[in-house]
């Protein structure tokens, strides 16, 4: 047995019965053994019992036996027939009710299951109440009508089979009732349209041709072999998918390279290679922007081809390029610094230095637009030297030292006169003083973001928008603008942040241009400052998104005002905001991240829902919710009167 | 690809392709595409407006066969959401993306 039992012996196929018990230590071939030991005994202590008995009984009895061998034979052949016909039956019964339950329950079930299982079903199959096997004639259950019962006859309800015809109308009825489930896209389909939507995509109707044709061309990108000569336009936008796709990689970089072109605008370079970036200037000498977005492999050697080849750049965008070293920087400034009109350098950990940005006066007097954000090495030494950029329009800064008020106040004054783009986010430190600042100094201005911040006080920010003398601004972003205590969560008593006073006099000052609006976490504003900004009747005609995440008193009202006053939205976004109920977006909106939005993450305005319409949706739903009277009355008066 | 009479606001309006072929569609799919709509403007002034009938010397028919079946697709979905994109075939898109740019579809 031991021997027999061994590894590495050749056997067939084994059933799951016969697994079962080996792992269990029970093995077949011993019950066997045991049987034929214990007959072999039986049959000795019988023989013993007839040689005492005499002769003539002995032979009785074995023919008695044989007699008995010859019917139990008999019988197990039968029931071994019984059973293989129902193997039969089971296996081929798939168009059976139950069967089909069973197997559904598994994932693709192969045949090897199948023989493995029909041990076991087997024995469940055997108890059960005698069913018609196929070949034989039945009564049909719902008609009465007598049918031969195939392996595809539907059972009935009562359990019984059915005949062709009226399983084929039972079939029909379970499909009628199935299919109405199935409604909208599934899986990845209604994945990707939600995405879409998050990211902005909430035009109503189809898309247009020329993004129906890019998105194609995305997606055989690795086909392509010349894009002929689009429009730079066009070039610019599908650099842009493709990137977004994640297939611009050497190959399908060529593709973006003429000598015509003037500018490349790629914005994840994760792909690409150093050489890949020397061809850049190998193809395109006359190039004048250069925009790479993760540009890591932009290292000293290609930046020394551009100082070599692309001697009109204008316009220079290097994202994360941390194995340019501080020399080379210089250097390029040293070379071509004097067109540079367009400097834009983020996430900068390991070169670039206060020592950069002072060779920026001297060698790039013409930069108009300076963007240095998450650029580790600077400190608050690097203003001075931005401070003597006169040409300098738009400025963003951003890095984590801490600075002195004085010394931004001291830029803002120099520089503040011309600048319509003044962006500073994460000085935590900046006061009311700066806010005092730039209202002296700043006129022209357009867009303005000062956001992470916590001292800022409510009257400052005020004051700042009630006495400036700047033209309405097109951007604000003031989030993250509020007082950060745990212990304390409606802050103190002199609101800190944009709070209510300076949230009502900011819209009065910028209303009548603002195109977005970002006042997320500015969790002091009230209520009662949201219903007097969106009233219903100020309208704010240019606005098109708002940020209002966490401001945790905007509710369904706010929302519902805000769809009122402003006639250009398209955009919502309003994460955390937990009293936001039941609303009804009009056409053309999308509001997204409103928590308790059952069956989406957004809501998107439906067809023909124009703001009235969806306005007297929700006077209606509130009037459901609270009874004629009350809120929903004075939601009818208050706002909408 | 049927002849019509040209008048000056009728329903339907012609677009020729450089290789002759004539695609007679709705007015108003036509509009969806700028470039046309500009054409057939009566402010405009333009023989298009006059006759109705548009030649694109850099389209060939095939391209403005898909572009009009753009337009009806488009006049079509026009109220819906969720619309199920229109097939291009891979090898035109290059084309169709050009004439697109240049219709400002």
């Amino acid at each position: 047995m031991s021997a027999r039992r061994n590894a590495n012996r050749i056997r067939g196929p084994q059933s799951a019965l016969t697994d079962f018990l080996a792992a269990n230590n029970i093995s077949a071939q011993q019950i066997r053994d045991d049987y034929t030991r214990r007959q072999a005994q039986a049959q000795a202590a019988a023989e013993a019992e007839a040689a005492a008995n005499g002769e003539p009984q002995d032979e009785q009895a074995a023919l008695d036996e044989a007699a008995e061998a010859e019917a139990a034979i008999e019988r197990s052949r039968k029931k071994r027939k019984a059973q293989q016909d129902v193997v039969a039956k089971i296996k081929k019964g798939k168009g059976k009710g139950k069967d089909q339950k069973k197997k559904k329950g598994k994932k693709g079930s192969d045949d090897e299951e199948d023989e493995g299982d029909s041990d076991f079903d087997l024995g469940k199959e055997m108890y059960k109440k005698k069913v018609p096997l196929p070949g034989q004639l039945e009564n049909c259950e719902l008609c009465e009508k007598r049918f031969t019962v195939t392996p595809y006859s539907k059972t009935g309800p009562d359990g019984g089979l059915l005949c062709t015809k009226c399983g084929k109308e039972l079939a029909k009825d379970a499909d009628a009732e199935k299919k109405p489930k199935k409604t909208g896209p599934t899986g990845r389909k209604r994945r990707k349209i939600e995405s879409d939507r998050l990211d902005g995509k909430i035009q109503m109707g189809a898309k247009s041709l020329q993004q129906l044709c890019i998105e194609k061309v995305v997606h055989h990108a690795t086909d392509v072999d010349d894009l002929g000569d689009l429009p730079q336009s066009l070039m610019e936008r599908l650099g842009e998918i493709f990137t977004k796709e994640r297939v611009m990689k050497p190959k399908q970089l060529k593709l973006f390279l003429r000598p015509d072109v003037d500018s490349i605008t790629i914005h994840d370079c994760a792909y690409l290679e150093s050489d890949d970036m020397k061809q850049i200037f190998a193809i395109c000498p006359k190039i004048q922007k250069v925009a790479l977005g993760n540009a890591c492999q932009f290292k000293n050697e290609s930046m020394e081809y551009m100082i070599e080849k692309a001697h009109d750049v204008t316009w220079l965008q290097l994202y994360a390029a941390n194995l340019i070293s501080e020399d080379m920087w210089t250097k390029y400034f040293k070379t071509h610094g004097r067109k540079l009109e367009v400097l834009k350098l983020q996430w900068l950990d390991a070169a670039f230095e206060d020592a950069q940005v002072e060779a920026l006066p001297r060698y790039c007097p013409n930069l108009r637009r300076l963007k240095l954000e998450l650029c580790r090495r600077l400190t608050p030494a690097c203003l001075e030297p931005i401070a003597k950029l006169k040409k300098l329009q738009h400025l963003s800064l951003g890095y984590s030292t801490p600075t002195s008020n004085a010394s931004i106040i001291k830029l803002i004054t120099t520089i503040g006169p011309n600048l319509l783009t003044l962006s500073l986010p994460s000085f935590s430190d900046i006061d009311d003083t700066v806010l005092e600042a730039i209202c002296i100094s700043c006129q022209k201005l357009r867009k303005l973001r000062i956001n992470g911040n916590d001292t800022m006080t409510d009257a400052g920010l005020s004051a700042l928008f009630t006495n400036w003398a700047n033209p309405p601004l097109r951007f604000i972003d003031f989030s993250a603008t509020r007082d950060v205590d745990n212990s304390n969560p409606d802050g103190p008593d002199e609101c800190i942040g944009l709070g209510p006073e300076s949230f009502i006099s900011m819209m009065m000052h910028s209303g009548s241009k603002l195109e977005d609006l970002n006042i997320s976490s500015c969790r002091h504003i009230t209520f009662d400052a949201l219903t007097t900004v969106f009233n219903g009747s100020t309208q704010y005609p240019e606005l098109k998104q708002i940020d209002v995440s966490f401001v945790s008193a905007v509710d369904t009202l706010v929302l519902a005002g805000l769809f009122k006053c402003a006639p250009m939205l398209r955009k919502v976004i309003a994460f955390g905001c937990f009293n936001i109920e039941d609303v009804v977006v009009p056409a053309g909106v999308v509001v997204i991240g409103v928590p308790r939005a059952q069956d989406a993450i957004e809501k998107f305005g439906g067809v023909g829902v124009d703001v009235d319409s969806a306005m007297g949706a929700m006077v209606d739903l509130f009037k459901r919710e609270n009874g004629l009277g009350g809120y929903g009355e004075e939601m009818d008066v208050g706002v909408f009167g | 690809m049927a002849e019509k009479e040209p008048s000056n606001k009728s329903e339907y309006v012609t677009l020729v392709s450089n290789d002759g072929f004539e695609f007679v569609i709705k007015r108003s799919c036509a509009n969806i595409a700028g470039t046309i709509e500009r054409m057939l403007n009566p402010d405009h002034n333009f023989a298009e407006a006059v006759s109705g009938k548009c030649h694109f010397e850099n389209i060939n028919g095939v391209i403005l066969e898909k572009v009009c079946e753009y337009l009806y697709y488009h006049e079509k979905n026009k109220d819906q959401k969720d619309v199920p994109d229109m097939e291009i075939p891979a090898e035109l898109c290059l084309e169709v993306l050009m004439a697109a740019d240049y219709l400002s579809v």
